[in-house]
């Protein structure tokens, strides 16, 4: 590991930043870039700035450790998509790259951040009975949308049908696993992408993420690893809406 | 194969932006705004506020429904005062009950079904109640699991088992003292049975499968058979409902005496189809049967016979 300090001073800033994101263990800091107070050039501000609602600080790589994020299926269901994620296989288990994972995590708890900072709709997807009602408890915290349950068709795809008007559909979908089975794909994935509608989807090793838009490799079964997904978003979203308030004193 | 993140996420972008491109300006008394109505708008922000297309569309819709209605209460009046006319009524004083009446006199229907019948009633039970809004101006909904479709009964599984996980985290204090659960505190759950399917859909506004019924009935048995379901008594029997008692208690009819000091009963108006009798029995019997001042041979058939002798004893 290399100090901060010693790196040539042609390297621009967010190279700089980039570069503590993908090696460091230790807490991300975020030094603050001087906002404007125009409204305009406020919007173009948040967009620009990398890391405007210090998300790289919510978590470490040990956290995401101890979380068991690392630990893939078994190595004969792996997906060869997933393949630049995965640091190797141990024991016949396929165990991804924490950093990578790491880095893919604070894109898309920025992202997220930036939807609800912009009043989006966010909506919540996990299949499975173990880990719903906690997903569907944090969608409640921070006042957004979960779906665990049953995918009717058509919710995305034929809006105005299903519930009887026109409908104002989620901004970002949010899928804490992607997959119904240990073989199908949410139907919401493809209509998602259907619909143009943002997505971020935890990947698992037998996943599929070329319809993810922003795709994070990592364990998608553990309790504990739900757990802390739930908790880096929960925290993302309501940072975002803080900032909301703040900047548009409401 | 590392993913254009960056070349993703300009599209993604755009697809949030497109709100911006709709903002208009709206007084802010037109609608009952959640979060707005509680902070009057500053002076230096100018008040924009974005409705999205379901709202408008909603409100739309809610226009013509409110349109529909005047008209159809303007129609139901001027039939009322008809009718009234044809009656030979007071159209003033002429109540729903009079038009009832007369509906029935005018229109006499033989069919069975009450439904199927001719009738005029206000137009606010004919027309089915418009839905309110589930969404604000912005077009966000208002319930959390709004977009399941089922939204109240989703809830009510939700709820179950937090009820669930509650008693799991109790147990395990308990446990932890070493104390048992009291077992004259636990559920009593016999003579009540759980809310059929069509009051359940009824109470949660919303119509749910036989699958997802049978899920309602699964968790919640998983719920009372915990140890310390007891707890949530409250919750649990919102949707137990009692079983119709079927013990009916029979009063004896109280025997009469004649002058003898003889008891007896007469039973007035018994019936074998077409026809009607009195039956009076006497206690202590001497074993004699009358009918109608004859002895049993009254019948001329074994058959009756028998079948009175058995049903006096």
């Amino acid at each position: 590991m290399f100090s901060v300090v010693h790196l040539p001073k042609k390297l621009n800033k967010s190279t700089l930043l980039n570069t503590i994101r993908l090696s460091s263990t230790v807490l991300q800091t975020q030094d603050t870039v001087p906002t404007l107070p125009d409204a305009e050039n406020l919007q173009k501000n948040t967009l620009n700035h990398p890391d405007y609602f210090s998300v790289h600080n919510l978590f470490t790589v040990k956290d995401l450790f101890d979380a068991r994020v690392h630990y893939g299926h078994r190595d004969g269901s792996l997906d060869e998509r997933m393949l630049p994620y995965i640091y190797g296989s141990r024991l016949g288990h396929i165990i991804f790259d924490l950093d990578k994972t790491a880095e893919y995590l604070r894109r898309a708890l920025n992202f997220a951040a930036h939807v609800a900072y912009r009043d989006g709709i966010i909506l919540f997807f996990l299949r499975g009975a173990q880990n719903s009602h906690l997903v569907e408890k944090t969608a409640q915290e921070c006042g957004e949308f979960a779906h665990t349950k049953f995918w009717r068709g058509g919710i995305f795809t034929n809006a105005s049908k299903q519930f009887g008007a026109v409908t104002r559909l989620p901004d970002l979908c949010i899928f804490l696993n992607t997959l119904n089975n240990v073989l199908l794909q949410h139907t919401a994935v493809r209509d998602s992408a259907k619909m143009g509608i943002a997505t971020i989807g935890i990947v698992d090793s037998n996943c599929n993420p070329n319809l993810i838009t922003y795709p994070v490799p990592g364990n998608d079964d553990s309790p504990a690893s739900i757990e802390l997904y739930c908790k880096l978003f929960k925290m993302a979203i309501l940072r975002g809406k803080e900032k909301r308030k703040i900047d548009l004193q409401l | 194969m590392l993913r254009r993140i960056n070349g993703i996420l300009e599209p993604s972008l755009k697809h949030i932006q497109f709100k911006n491109s709709q903002w208009i300006c709206v007084s802010s008394t037109q609608f009952k705004a959640k979060s707005f109505s509680t902070s009057p708008p500053k002076p230096e922000v100018q008040v924009k506020k974005n409705v999205s297309k379901a709202m408008k569309a909603y409100l739309e819709r809610a226009r013509e429904h409110d349109e529909f209605m005047k008209q159809q209460t303007l129609e139901f009046q001027i039939g009322k005062r008809h009718l009234a006319n044809m009656m030979g009524e007071n159209p003033d004083t002429f109540t729903q009950e009079d038009v009832d009446h007369a509906i029935k006199y005018l229109f006499p229907s033989g069919l069975f079904e009450k439904k199927a019948r001719p009738f005029m009633r206000p137009p606010e039970e004919v027309f089915p109640q418009r839905k309110a809004a589930e969404f604000d101006e912005t077009g966000r909904p208002y319930h959390f699991l709004f977009y399941t479709g089922r939204p109240n009964f989703y809830k009510l599984m939700h709820d179950i088992v937090d009820h669930i996980n509650d008693a799991y985290k109790f147990e395990d204090t308990m446990i932890r003292k070493g104390i048992k659960p009291d077992p004259n505190l636990a559920l009593e759950l016999s003579g009540y049975q759980w809310s059929d399917k069509a009051s359940l859909e009824k109470e949660l506004v919303e119509g749910i499968g036989d699958k997802d019924y049978e899920a309602f009935i699964a968790t919640m048995e998983r719920l009372c058979d915990l140890p310390y379901s007891y707890r949530s008594k409250d919750f649990i029997f919102k949707y137990r409902k009692p079983l119709m008692s079927h013990e009916q208690t029979y009063q004896a009819p109280r025997p009469q005496y004649d002058a003898d000091g003889r008891a007896f009963i007469t039973t007035y108006e018994c019936l074998r189809k077409r026809a009607r009798g009195h039956v009076t029995i006497r206690a202590p019997g001497t074993g004699k049967i009358t009918i109608n001042n004859e002895e049993i041979t009254y019948f001329k058939d074994v058959q009756p016979r028998e079948q009175m002798s058995k049903d006096a004893l």
